[in-house]
């Protein structure tokens, strides 16, 4: 196998991006972007699915380009759902951008390279690299937040995530710094091998001690934040909402899921050895910590919330703390199966979570047309008479949201939670079930203003757009909804052969 | 104290530390923005001697490109952008802020005590020769981390798109209002006041 074909994934991306951006620039006809972007992901996508058919990267070209980029088969696993996540949102993007009159090239060249960044942070096993990722994923994430920039809510949403944004990156920065201080290396493998030696001495040199804990603090502050971890989301709600709706779904997909996967890697491989992952000394119980935090905290906000796509805001900060007790569950006191169960339960989430919560923000995006979106849950009153057809698919994601059997949302926190009673952490999944039922309330409150409320006189009523490529979105993700929900099986074997190649 | 330097290194080294605390003082004194970054400026290109007196002729170029170069001119970027005299005539700050700017200053000055009473200062390891030369670092550059070197050509690709959307986005889009009027009239209120507060801000920027 060429190092052409092992990263091809990346190569198709890169072109994909660079060439639409040109398609745009000498095209004088308006020209269909969102169906190149969708190509471009979908054959990226297809490229990773047929290197882990393969058999994934072999040994001899994979070490052509590690650390930097670590081609197994855990990377190979998110650049399909990322790729997954960026031809999603491009559908609806080709629909949204424009009946709202943002129909600019750019955006998908941004989105491209923005999931290209994300690509790279996935893979990344030295903190230069994933470095680099971080910020080529998160400007581009910027730069489509506050893309709507006559928009004060859209111009404040991307200042506040610039902003903060940049600090967390420079915190994380700094992190990685000391780390170096203190370990002399910046692979992810290299720190791990000198945290665990013994030659380090963690009882000889208590100020190398204190510098390793305080440069993984900070580390994982840049983690949470990326994830959207509470006390770290401030900026989640006014970030998706002020976004047009297209990179709200990039954002809550593509770029959780690239951080979850990079806060696995750094934490189960950088910080994986005895000590750092140690429940007195390390990691875990402050992760164990945030995620409490997070849904908790998330999920109360989100049922006070009038504006639907403020409450998913909210609801994708509630999810990544269902994703940190898999993270917890993933460590699970060194237990080799616990470990294994609970880093694929994390996968398989995120793979289900992709099509869910993309499809969710498309169906906010159909409910809606120019000048009558569906903004409040007042405005969507009604709507499942009058449309049977954009409702449907909304009661899908919703449903899938809530964690109702059969959908796919039902498996993906299933797994979740009994990984982390297989781990020893049942107080955590009887938090996290608590809190799944909490957020069943605000779930089913949309479904009630579908189908059981009729408009009130007088008020402004949601008309549905119409839009193939949005269709084709709800059409992919429901079918791809159920299909996981129906039948986990066999990505639930994939996720767990991508876990046990992260190492 | 100074035995084992050269008398032609303490001369140099003495104007660069001259040079430097002066443009320090004079960045936080002057009352004038713009007199303010051109003492950042000597600063920072004072420094950059004191780089090239350690033998680290790469540092030095890169603190010139990037400080001098980029960071300074940005800073008068913003100074000429708002107006050199849009400095507010009192000072805003209360007994609050110079308490905490007073106690973090003294805890900087005990530190730099501390560090410099530690014994290890004086037995830190020496470089080797050729360490931070710019073959040095172009070497690595090129074989070892070639990969990010690369790589790091998407941030780029990526800042330059980001920033030209952007500004493409300020164009009025003849069709926004309709849009803007649609929006929910039971908004959370601190958002309401932060929107408030940007349209101010953008229609006292259209005055300036």
């Amino acid at each position: 196998m060429s190092l052409w074909f092992a990263l091809s994934p990346l190569l198709i991306l890169s072109a994909g991006g660079l060439l639409l951006m040109l398609a745009d620039a000498f095209s004088e006809k308006h020209t269909d972007l969102a169906l190149g972007a969708f190509m471009t992901f979908a054959s990226a996508g297809i490229f990773a699915v047929a290197l882990w058919i393969m058999g994934g990267v072999p040994a001899e070209v994979a070490k052509l380009v590690a650390p930097w980029i670590v081609l197994d088969k855990f990377t190979l696993f998110f650049m399909a759902t990322l790729c997954l996540g960026g031809a999603l949102s491009s559908l609806l993007a080709g629909g949204y951008l424009p009946e709202h009159g943002l129909d600019r090239g750019e955006f998908y060249a941004l989105m491209i390279l923005s999931a290209i960044g994300g690509v790279l942070l996935v893979a990344a096993g030295d903190f230069l690299a994933l470095f680099i990722g971080l910020e080529t994923m998160s400007i581009g994430v910027y730069a489509m937040t506050s893309f709507r920039r006559t928009n004060p809510r859209s111009a404040e949403g991307g200042m506040k995530y610039y902003l903060l944004g940049s600090f967390a990156a420079a915190i994380m920065l700094y992190g990685f710094a000391l780390m170096y201080g203190a370990t002399g290396t910046t692979a992810l493998a290299g720190i791990r091998d000198a945290l665990a030696s013994g030659s380090f001495g963690y009882a000889r040199d208590p100020s190398r001690l204190t510098t390793v804990i305080i440069a993984m603090a900070m580390i994982l502050v840049g983690l949470a934040f990326k994830i959207s971890a509470v006390p770290f989301h401030m900026w989640t709600p006014d970030a998706y909402q002020g976004a047009p709706t297209p990179a709200t779904a990039f954002m809550s997909v593509v770029v959780k899921a690239a951080a979850v996967a990079t806060a696995m890697r750094v934490l189960l491989v950088a910080f994986g050895d005895k000590f750092s992952s140690s429940w007195g000394a390390g990691w875990p119980p402050v992760v164990a910590g945030l995620a409490v935090a997070t849904m908790v905290v998330a999920n109360l906000i989100a049922i006070r919330q009038e504006n639907v796509k403020r409450m998913l805001a909210y609801s994708s900060i509630a999810h990544a703390g269902y994703l940190l007790i898999g993270l917890v569950a993933a460590w699970g006191h060194g237990d080799p199966s616990a470990s294994r169960n609970g880093k694929a339960a994390i996968l398989f989430y995120l793979l289900q979570y992709t099509v869910t919560q993309a499809g969710a923000f498309g169906a906010l995006i159909l409910c809606g047309s120019k000048g009558k979106e569906a903004v409040s849950y007042e405005d969507l009153a009604g709507l499942g008479r009058r449309n049977p057809a954009v409702a449907l698919p909304f009661t899908l994601f919703l449903l899938s949201l809530a964690g109702i059997p059969p959908m796919s949302g039902f498996f993906g926190k299933l797994f979740i939670f009994q990984s982390a009673i297989e781990g020893g952490f049942t107080w955590l999944a009887v938090i996290g079930l608590l809190n799944s039922v909490l957020a069943a309330f605000y779930y089913l409150r949309v479904l009630v203003f579908l189908y059981m409320k009729e408009p009130q006189p007088g008020a402004v009523e949601a008309v549905p757009m119409k839009s193939g490529y949005v269709t084709a979105a709800m059409v992919l993700a429901s079918a791809l909804v159920l299909y996981f929900g129906l039948m986990p099986g066999r990505s639930l074997d994939m996720a767990i052969s991508a876990a046990q190649s992260l190492m | 104290m100074f035995g084992h330097y050269d008398p032609l290194e303490l001369i140099f080294f003495s104007i660069c530390a001259v040079l430097a605390i002066g443009g320090a003082l004079g960045t936080i004194l002057f009352p004038n923005p713009i007199r303010g970054a051109m003492s950042l400026l000597f600063t920072i290109i004072a420094i950059a001697g004191m780089y090239l007196q350690l033998h680290a002729p790469f540092l030095a170029a890169i603190q010139l490109i990037v400080y001098a170069g980029a960071v300074v001119v940005l800073f008068l970027f913003v100074i000429m952008l708002i107006g050199p005299d849009s400095n507010p005539p009192h000072d805003g700050r209360g007994v609050v802020v110079r308490t905490i700017g007073a106690i973090a200053a003294s805890l900087f000055v005990l530190q730099t005590i501390l560090v410099l009473s530690h014994k290890a200062v004086g037995h830190l390891p020496v470089a080797q020769p050729g360490f931070g030369s710019v073959d040095a670092f172009g070497a690595l550059l090129f074989t070892d981390w070639l990969v990010p070197f690369e790589v790091s050509s998407f941030l780029l690709m990526v800042s330059i798109i980001g920033a030209v959307a952007v500004a493409r986005g300020k164009q009025p889009d003849p069709q926004a209002e309709p849009a803007k009027a649609d929006e929910p009239p039971a908004a959370p209120k601190e958002l309401g006041a932060a929107t408030k507060a940007l349209k101010v801000q953008t229609k006292t920027g259209a005055h300036a």
